[in-house]
C-alpha cells in the first residue's frame, strides 16, 4: 500500500513539476497570464484518453464520447501534447493579439469557465459531468497495471518527461530567446521599438506552453485512468499560480520547487487534518482559503518566491568593492 | 515660410520623407498635414510649445502609433504600413520621453536584447543550447561592453536597469538603441530630468554620432542645445510645421518667436 502511495505523489509530483515549468515559461519569464492553463491540461487528458480508449460502445457502452481509437503508447501522449498545441493556436489568436494583458487574463479565465460548462453539459462530446472512465493506461496490455513492478515504470516515464521538459523549458529561458521574452514582460512598446514582435513572441510562448501542458494531462490521465470536468475547474489554474509565485517566478527551480510545496506538499499535509472538524466540507473549503492566503502572504512578504529569478552576471563583469 | 524651407540644407537625399501626416485622437487632430524630410547625416530638431504633436509625429515615425492618413518613405521604401518592430529592424528606431528601460534585466542585458540577428535569440536557436549561440553572445558582450565603456557605466553592467537613475536610464535607452546599428535614431527629449553633467556628455555623444554617419531626429526643449546641437530645426504648433531652417534664420520669424520663442 504504501508502495502505491509513493508512487502516486511521485507521479503527480511529476505531472505537476511539468505543469509549472510551462506556467512559469508563459507567466514568471514572459508575462502572460494564462488563467486558463488547465483547460490545455485537459484538452491534452482528454485527447490521450480517446486515443487510448476502445470506442464507447465497449464496456457495454455506459459512456459516450467520440473517438476510441485504442492507438498504443506513446501516441495517445504525442497527441495529447500536439492537442494541447493546436488548442492554443486559436486560443491565443483571439486572446494574445489585441486585448492588454489584464484583459487577456479575464478573457483567459472566462474561457476556462466556458469550456468546462461546455464539457459537462454537451454530453454525448466527452461523457458529460461523469468524464470518461477506465482510460487503458499505457502497455497495460503487456504489463498489469496494479503490481508495483508498473507503478515504477510509470514512475519512471514521468521522470524522463520531467528531465525533457525541464532541459527544453531551461534552453528557452536561459537563452537570448528568453532575455528578449523578459524584455517584453518588462515593456511591451519598449520591446517593439527594438525590433522584437510581441505578438509573436507571445504566441510562441502560448503554443510551446500548450503543448507541455497538454502532455502533463496525457500523463496524468494514464495514471488515474479517468478524466472529468470536476478535475479541471479553473481553481486549479489557481493552484499552479500559487506554486510558480511560492516558488520564484521566472526562475525553472522555483518553478519545481512551487510545484513540490503547493500542489503536493500542501495538498498532501492539509489531507492529513480530520475532516471530522466542523460541518462537513469545511476543512476542503479551508484548502481553498489558505491557498488563497498563500498567495496574498507570499505577494506581500516575498513577492519574488522562494527562488528569486537569477540576475544575470557575464563572465567578466567588471567586479566592485562594496563599500560600507 | 517658403524662404525658411529653402533655407534648409540638404546635402544627398533624405533619409526619411514623411508627407501630409495626419493623427487623430478621437477628434483631436495632434498631427495635422505634417511634411518632413529628415536629411542624411545630420542632427535634426524638433521643437515647439507643449502639446504641438511632436511626441506624436515622432511616435507615428517609428510606427508606435499608426498615421491616420500620409506617407512615409525610410531610405528609399515605403513604410507607412510596417509595423513598429519591423521598421527598427531597419534601422529606424526610436527612444521614449518617459525612461523606459527593462526594469529587471541588469544594464548590460538591457544592451544585449536590442541586438539583431543574434542566433540565440529565437525558439530554434534557443532549443539547439548554448553551443549554438554562445560565439555570437560573446561577440554581443564585447560590442555591448564597449558602448558601456564610452558612455562611463561600465561599473553598472550587473546591477538592474530599474535601480538607475533618470540620466543613466536615459544613456541605456540610448546605448540600447544603438546596438541596433540604426540608420536614422529618433530621440525623444533625451536631456529632459537629467543632471547638467550628463546632459553635457548625451551631447558630446550625438555630435560624435553624427560625425560617425549617423543622421537624428530629436525633439528637445532646451533651445541653446538645440542651437549647439541641431544642423536644422522644425517648429511645430497646434499639430502643424510652421517652420523650419536653422535656429538663426528661425529666430527672424515673427511667427514662429510669438508661436514658440518668446521667453
Amino acid at each position: 500500500m504504501n508502495t502505491y502511495y509513493a508512487t502516486n505523489l511521485l507521479v503527480y509530483a511529476g505531472v505537476d513539476i511539468i505543469a509549472c515549468l510551462a506556467l512559469n515559461m508563459q507567466f514568471g519569464v514572459s508575462g502572460i497570464v494564462n488563467f486558463s492553463f488547465i483547460v490545455f491540461q485537459a484538452v491534452g487528458a482528454y485527447t490521450a484518453a480517446v486515443l487510448s480508449l476502445p470506442p464507447d460502445s465497449a464496456n457495454g457502452g455506459f459512456q459516450i464520447y467520440f473517438g476510441g481509437y485504442q492507438l498504443p503508447f506513446p501516441i495517445p501522449w504525442i497527441g495529447g501534447a500536439a492537442a494541447g498545441g493546436l488548442l492554443s493556436i486559436p486560443v491565443g489568436l483571439v486572446v494574445l493579439r489585441r486585448l492588454r494583458s489584464d484583459y487577456q487574463a479575464i478573457a483567459l479565465l472566462v474561457l476556462s469557465i466556458i469550456t468546462n460548462a461546455v464539457i459537462t453539459n454537451a454530453r454525448p462530446l466527452l461523457n458529460g459531468a461523469a468524464g470518461l472512465a477506465l482510460v487503458p493506461p499505457p502497455f497495460s496490455d503487456q504489463i498489469d497495471p496494479n503490481t508495483e513492478t508498473y507503478q515504477f515504470l510509470y514512475v519512471g516515464l514521468t521522470a524522463i518527461c520531467v528531465v525533457i521538459v525541464f532541459v527544453l523549458v531551461n534552453r528557452i529561458v536561459e537563452s537570448p530567446y528568453g532575455r528578449t521574452l523578459r524584455a517584453m514582460r518588462e515593456r511591451e512598446l519598449a520591446a517593439m521599438a527594438i525590433g522584437k514582435n510581441p505578438v509573436q513572441l507571445k504566441m510562441t510562448v502560448f503554443i510551446v506552453g500548450g503543448v507541455i501542458a497538454g502532455l502533463s494531462g496525457a500523463i496524468l490521465v494514464g495514471f488515474i485512468q479517468l478524466w472529468a470536468p470536476s478535475v479541471w475547474l479553473y481553481p486549479e489554474t489557481i493552484i499552479l499560480f500559487a506554486a510558480v509565485i511560492v516558488g520564484g517566478r521566472g526562475n525553472n527551480i522555483g518553478a519545481i520547487l512551487g510545484a513540490l510545496l503547493v500542489p503536493v506538499g500542501f495538498e498532501e499535509v492539509t489531507r492529513f487534518i480530520p475532516t471530522t472538524i466542523g460541518p462537513p466540507g469545511l476543512i476542503p473549503a479551508l484548502q481553498w482559503v489558505a491557498i488563497g492566503l498563500l498567495i496574498i502572504g507570499f505577494l506581500w512578504f516575498r513577492p519574488e518566491g522562494v527562488r528569486p529569478e537569477p540576475r544575470h552576471v557575464f563572465e567578466g563583469a567588471a567586479v566592485r568593492e562594496e563599500t560600507g | 515660410m517658403a524662404a525658411a524651407a529653402e533655407a534648409l540644407v540638404t546635402p544627398g537625399r533624405p533619409m526619411l520623407v514623411a508627407s501630409d501626416i495626419h493623427r487623430h485622437f478621437e477628434g483631436l487632430h495632434a498631427v495635422d498635414g505634417v511634411s518632413i524630410d529628415v536629411p542624411s547625416g545630420q542632427i535634426t530638431g524638433l521643437i515647439g510649445p507643449n502639446g504641438a504633436g511632436k511626441s506624436t509625429l515622432l511616435a507615428v515615425l517609428a510606427g508606435t502609433l499608426p498615421a491616420s492618413s500620409g506617407t512615409i518613405v525610410f531610405d528609399g521604401e515605403d513604410i507607412t504600413s510596417s509595423p513598429a518592430y519591423r521598421r527598427a529592424r531597419r534601422g529606424l528606431v526610436r527612444t521614449f520621453q518617459l525612461p523606459s528601460e527593462f526594469a529587471r534585466l541588469t544594464v548590460l542585458e538591457n544592451l544585449l536584447v536590442a541586438a539583431p540577428k543574434h542566433r540565440g535569440d529565437s525558439l530554434f536557436g534557443a532549443l539547439m543550447g548554448k553551443g549554438y549561440w554562445i560565439d555570437d553572445e560573446r561577440r554581443l558582450v564585447h560590442q555591448a561592453r564597449a558602448l558601456l565603456d564610452r558612455f562611463g557605466m561600465s561599473a553598472q553592467e550587473s546591477d538592474y536597469a530599474g535601480t538607475m537613475s533618470g540620466g543613466q536610464k536615459r544613456l541605456i535607452e540610448i546605448m540600447r538603441a544603438l546596438m541596433l546599428q540604426p540608420r536614422l535614431l529618433l530621440l525623444d527629449e533625451p536631456m529632459s530630468g537629467v543632471h547638467p553633467k550628463i546632459v553635457l556628455e548625451i551631447q558630446h555623444y550625438l555630435q560624435d554620432l553624427r560625425a560617425e554617419g549617423l543622421t537624428i531626429l530629436m525633439v528637445e526643449h532646451e533651445l541653446h542645445m538645440v542651437e549647439r546641437l541641431c544642423d536644422s530645426v522644425v517648429v511645430m504648433a497646434q499639430g502643424k510645421v510652421i517652420g523650419s531652417g536653422t535656429m538663426a534664420t528661425l529666430r527672424r520669424q515673427r511667427e514662429i518667436v510669438d508661436a514658440y520663442l518668446v521667453g
